[in-house]
């Protein structure tokens, strides 16, 4: 924590109390952004654990539809194949946005697919469930891209917004607080120096007070 | 600090929606989202909205707005988040499978949370309430 103070152009009153109102500002702040960075973190961490898991989907995806390739090239033709993976569906479409998540715009990807899979029985069985599995992929890898972009952004929001709190729990406040405590010491001390001057002052009159009567 | 704070509370809230829209009138549109009010948009998957359409029914679509708003208390060390429409606290409760409260608000805890931001995480909102946080003044 900072033991520094602020620099203070002149220690006056207005000032002190302007430091004061100054504190209560950046504490006020300092909440909001705790809050914020618990929220941030919370979700951080849920995206996270989410990636984690649809990782590990994916690759198990890979490794199965890999071997249901490797199982029906021989098989079918690839002319038949090409063919069939362009008019599975009648039409199918990436769909890129975005969407907000605690004050962050994160993306969201999505794949659309028009009407049902033909899948009646000319086609080869195998032909059928290698297109399945890949299907599958391609949505788990959109949904993988979405999550891990997500996360990108909103550690980036997290490092910002807890750089802001640190400095604001470790640096500003302590010293604004320090500041204030310097000015308050200085006024008593000078509320202490009048006092002794007044009293100062107080016993020369009466002195001289003394003098006059006697004399008289 | 006044311009820092004022800045912070705008990079949250300022995304919120300018104007929320009917689960049914969602459904129609070809790519569902809502205007915020920073210009930009925030989409729903369709597949999220159809979920929702079918917990609740084509009756109560009509009458759920979305997205549906989380207002997020740190108050405590866990985030607890408050639902106060009575037809998303519908909605919300068929998903958790969870009684419905007597009264609203419903509070929703990272449990929860973790659960619903998987069925309808597109349809959902976050609100920080600064009325609480920073007191009347703000």
């Amino acid at each position: 924590m900072s033991q520094q103070t602020l620099r203070v152009t002149r220690p006056t009153k207005i000032e002190l109390i302007r430091l004061k109102k100054r504190v209560k500002v950046a504490k006020r702040l300092h909440k909001v952004l705790k809050d914020r960075l618990i929220i941030l973190t919370q979700e951080l961490i849920m995206l996270m654990k989410d990636a984690v898991e649809l990782r590990q989907k994916v690759c198990d995806k890979v490794q199965e539809c890999e071997s249901l390739l490797i199982k029906s090239t021989p098989l079918i033709d690839p002319s038949l194949m090409e063919s069939y993976a362009h008019t599975r569906y009648g039409k199918v479409e990436g769909i890129i946005g975005s969407r907000v998540v605690a004050g962050v715009r994160v993306p969201l990807i999505e794949v659309r697919r028009e009407g049902k899979p033909r899948e009646s029985p000319e086609y080869p069985i195998l032909l059928i469930l290698t297109s399945r599995c890949f299907e599958e992929l391609l949505d788990l890898t959109a949904r993988l891209g979405e999550i891990e972009a997500s996360i990108t952004r909103l550690g980036a929001e997290v490092a910002r917004v807890k750089r802001r709190v640190n400095a604001l729990e470790n640096v500003l406040i302590p010293r604004m607080e320090n500041t204030i405590k310097f000015l308050e010491f200085k006024f008593e001390e000078r509320e202490r120096e009048d006092k002794t001057r007044m009293k100062k002052v107080k016993q020369i009159l009466a002195r001289k007070e003394g003098t006059v009567s006697a004399s008289t | 600090m006044e311009r820092l704070l004022r800045d912070e509370l705008k990079a949250v809230n300022y995304m919120l929606p300018k104007k929320r829209k009917s689960l049914k009138e969602l459904l129609n549109e070809e790519y569902p989202h809502v205007p915020l009010r920073d210009g930009s948009t925030h989409m729903f998957r369709r597949s999220e909205l159809q979920r929702a359409c079918n917990v609740l029914g084509e009756e109560l679509s009509g009458n759920l707005f979305l997205p549906i708003i989380l207002e997020m208390r740190a108050e405590l060390k866990e985030v607890v988040a408050e639902v106060g429409d009575p037809v998303a606290i519908k909605l919300i409760c068929r998903i958790l499978d969870i009684n419905e409260p007597e009264k609203p608000p419903l509070r929703l805890y990272p449990v929860h949370l973790r659960v619903l931001r998987r069925e309808i995480g597109t349809l959902l909102m976050y609100a920080i309430s600064f009325r609480r946080a920073l007191g009347e003044e703000f």
